[in-house]
């Protein structure tokens, strides 16, 4: 495995060794014509598998320290054998993270190397020192993680959790600092009263240029879209184990860790929208112009798609819990609030209305999500009210209802058009339904899907400590659940990647240095889908083979059926 | 046994979707959803069926070796031909529409740059010397006697402008810009962003539209407040339109004087 990696180490040098050699000798070097998919293409599918490995280096170390941390804190050796596995799989795809980051640096070089020129010229500094920096010293804290497992136990576990957290803190500052110059293209600073754009980025300095109005927005959501990211791998990871697993004992154990992958996956996945919501809202606040463009022209069915790929991701989280359920003993006394299913019930209608009325902050808005959100756990404690309740199976099967009911007002348009510019009363709501379409009738359905999730989530917490969970015994297409949450969770991001990049329109940097290539349209939402399923199955080919070869060709052997277990039991 | 119980649990599901999305579209029809949401309702429906179908399944039989990992590829290709064909099924936008609209707006600006220059001059040099050759041949073929045909070409750039048409350079300028995502015009566009303005004309001089187009903070719509506040108008246009492209947006824009469309009265800001 240390061969490997290095071997792909050299061999990034060389490449990065060769870019840098090919255009020092030749000045304005014209641009290459990449192959087949063309120039703004080739730059797409190199970058975002990029980020794809990027990400899941960022993501799977925070889910790593964290679970290191809780088997340390509960004495539990499963949590630090999760994290120890999942991080073997990151070491490999770190060598893979670093490879096709070289391969994206050459591509970008030898399509676009006018802009390229002037980006790094504008960055400099971070793009010859901060990044290579964070990155060389992130490569040594990971090693150091990984190689000191063994040898950093006991007393000096808590050590061991200190050097997680140092990497995850380097990992941070790496995204915040390489999202600078990415945010920048999409929202280059504004310029100062009397000054033109162009004369402003002349004379601004880098925290100017860095500090723009999508870098924070951006970071946020791309921090915990790699912890969701993060949580669906390492379901992914336990599922193929899983699937694989000769023994009863193996089966429990990454039953398990598919369990708490998909918990931590949800978890963060609760909070994705919202951070969406403030990318998209800088967004617009830089240029309201871009709002539509996103909205209601080139990109709104884009957002159509996500709305669709958003309702199953809950649709097979909720799933997920639901099957994991049902392989709980005593899980038929376990009961809620009637009120509990009937605000999840009415939460769409008064959560848009209220927020059409009152948009949020404005306090009375906040006092009635707060009195929808209490009030079920207020009344069910009034003496005659209490008795109200409905079996767990009653109230997720309430909530897969209202997720097919978000999910439809979420992907409900205002016309069916690809530009606002089609639109006709044929494809358009009857003006007494639009508000359907707008942002309050949205907002309520995302806050219903991540309502509705958590009380599954409560619900399924008491059912474990009511009944006995019986590890190693969950439906087996609970495994093909987890593989498609994840399947899933990176087409999306392929998807809102390609949003994002796309609101550029035709310029590289927005409003500022104009793309003049023949590629600088808009392209149609079913050519963007081949590509982005394209790298999500090279990206998922690789991670594939990462997992079989770090941990399935390195599993001990099953040693006869004397050794066959008992199934894991846990209160 | 259980298989049966699972047939007769997808028959029941399956009839209650139908009957579901059934109800749905006439209730859509009745109240005036087109067809395109009629088939979305119904689909909705269909899906809540699949999910109760799903919840109530039998457990699935566990696969090894071959078989699993034969079943994974198989769910992986489904997955991809899922995904590609529910992005092929929504309405596409037809990029031809803006590569005409980004051309138009994109070459003054390619023309400036030393690139821009070089081709435009390579593109010259290479003009005359087809048309040197076309004439040589025409001189060899005819004779010394004969008459020469130059026929002048008109130069692409500036094609519209030559027209003396500003008010329809103006009109394109609109288009190019986007105005009518926020403005409407002629009952078409807008989206409640910014005001109505088939009247402008009667209500801003001309210079008091190139005032609010180059300082947007300059002016304000009557019951527009929120909006200017946060400063929706984009201030970017000083940057991206040339003066030529401003004054015949301004032109347009003065041209706009429809009395019977109430377009909110302009306030002057500062």
């Amino acid at each position: 495995m240390k061969t490997l990696n290095r071997s792909l180490w050299v061999f990034l040098v060389l490449c990065l060794g060769g870019v840098a050699a090919a255009f020092g000798q030749v000045p304005d070097a014209p641009p290459v014509d990449f192959p087949y998919a063309g120039n703004r293409t080739g730059v797409w599918v190199v970058a975002q598998l990029h980020i794809l490995f990027a990400a899941f280096i960022l993501g799977a170390p925070i889910f790593a320290v964290v679970a290191e941390w809780l088997g340390y804190k509960n004495n539990d050796p499963k949590y630090d054998r999760l994290a120890k596995e999942v991080i073997k799989v990151t070491v490999i795809l770190y060598s893979m993270t670093a490879l096709t980051g070289g391969l994206f640096i050459f591509v970008l070089l030898g399509t676009y190397p006018d802009f390229s020129t002037w980006l790094i010229k504008h960055f400099f500094l971070v793009f010859a020192v901060i990044y290579p920096l964070l990155f060389i010293l992130e490569t040594i804290i990971l090693y150091t993680y990984f190689y000191s497992w063994d040898s950093m136990k006991g007393a000096k576990k808590g050590r061991h959790i200190a050097l997680g957290i140092l990497l995850n803190i380097v990992g941070t500052v790496t995204l915040f600092v390489i999202d600078g110059p990415t945010s920048f293209m999409n929202t280059p600073a504004k310029a100062a009263e009397g000054l033109s754009l162009v004369e402003f980025i002349q004379t601004a300095g880098l925290w100017d240029k860095m500090a723009n109005y999508s870098w924070m927005p951006l970071n946020l959501h791309r921090l915990v879209g790699n912890v969701t990211f993060g949580g669906f791998i390492a379901g992914l990871i336990a599922a193929y184990m899983f699937m694989g697993s000769k023994t009863d004992e193996e089966r429990s154990y990454y039953d398990w860790m598919g369990f708490v992958g998909n918990m931590i996956g949800v978890g963060a996945l609760l909070l994705l929208p919202f951070m969406g919501y403030l990318l998209a809202y800088e967004l617009c606040d830089y240029d309201a112009s871009i709002c539509p463009y996103m909205m209601a022209d080139q990109l709104s069915m884009f957002f159509e798609m996500q709305g669709a790929m958003i309702g199953l991701i809950f649709l097979a989280s909720n799933y997920y819990i639901w099957l994991s359920l049902k392989r709980i003993q005593g899980v038929e006394q376990v009961r809620i609030s009637g009120f509990v299913a009937l605000v999840v019930l009415l939460m769409p209608a008064i959560m848009g209305y209220t927020w059409k009325m009152f948009p949020p902050p404005e306090w009375q808005s906040l006092i009635v999500l707060g009195a929808l959100v209490v009030l079920p756990a207020i009344l069910g404690k009034i003496p005659g009210l209490k008795n109200f309740t409905v079996s767990a199976f009653t109230m997720i099967k309430v909530g897969f209802l209202m997720i097919v009911v978000a999910d439809a007002i979420w992907m409900t348009p205002h016309g069916f058009v690809p530009t606002q510019g089609l639109a006709t009363e044929e494809v358009e709501l009857p003006s007494w339904a639009g508000e359907l379409a707008l942002m309050p009738a949205k907002n309520a359905a995302a806050f219903t899907l991540v309502f509705l999730t958590v009380v599954n989530y409560i619900l399924y917490n008491r059912a474990i400590k009511r009944g006995t969970i019986i590890w190693g015994k969950i439906d087996f297409a609970s495994q093909f659940v987890l593989i498609f949450l994840a399947f899933s969770a990176i087409w999306t991001m392929g998807l809102m990647g390609a949003v994002r990049s796309l609101t550029r329109k035709y310029y590289h940097v927005y409003n500022l240095v104009p793309d003049f290539s023949p590629e600088a349209f808009t392209p149609t939402l079913a050519y963007s889908a081949w590509w982005i399923t394209g790298v999500t199955i090279v990206f998922y080919a690789v991670v594939s083979f990462a997992i079989l070869v770090t941990l399935k060709a390195g599993s001990p052997k099953p040693v006869g059926s004397a050794a066959s277990p008992i199934p894991a039991e846990a209160k | 046994m259980a298989n049966q119980s699972f047939a007769k649990n997808v028959m029941k599901k399956t009839t209650l979707g139908v009957i579901v999305g059934v109800l749905l579209v006439v209730g859509a029809k009745f109240t005036h959803f087109p067809y395109v949401f009629q088939v979305m309702f119904f689909i909705y429906a269909m899906l809540g069926a699949l999910v109760f179908i799903l919840l109530d399944a039998p457990a699935m039989k566990r696969l090894e070796g071959v078989k699993a990992v034969g079943a994974l590829v198989v769910f992986y290709l489904l997955l991809s031909g899922l995904y590609i064909a529910g992005a092929s099924i929504l309405p596409q936008f037809d990029p031809e529409d803006e590569k005409g609209k980004i051309e138009k707006i994109l070459k003054p600006r390619r023309a400036q740059t030393e690139q821009g220059k070089a081709d435009e001059l390579i593109a010259r040099a290479k003009e005359l010397d087809e048309r040197a050759q076309a004439l040589s041949k025409q001189l060899a073929s005819l004779g010394a006697e004969a008459q020469v045909e130059v026929v002048e070409q008109p130069s692409s750039a500036g094609a519209g402008a030559a027209t003396g048409d500003v008010i329809a350079l103006g009109k394109e300028q609109w288009e190019l810009q986007e105005c009518y995502n926020c403005h409407k015009l002629f009952g078409q566009g807008g989206k409640k962003r910014g005001p109505e303005l088939d009247n402008i004309g009667n209500l801003m001089t001309v210079d008091q539209l190139r005032e609010k187009i180059l300082n947007p903070k300059s002016w304000k719509a009557e019951g527009f407040d929120k909006d200017y506040d946060k400063g929706k108008m984009p201030d970017k246009y000083k940057d991206l339109m040339f003066p030529k492209e401003i004054d015949a947006l301004v032109a347009f824009l003065s041209s706009l004087k429809d009395a019977s469309v109430k377009t909110p009265k302009p306030i002057k800001m500062n």
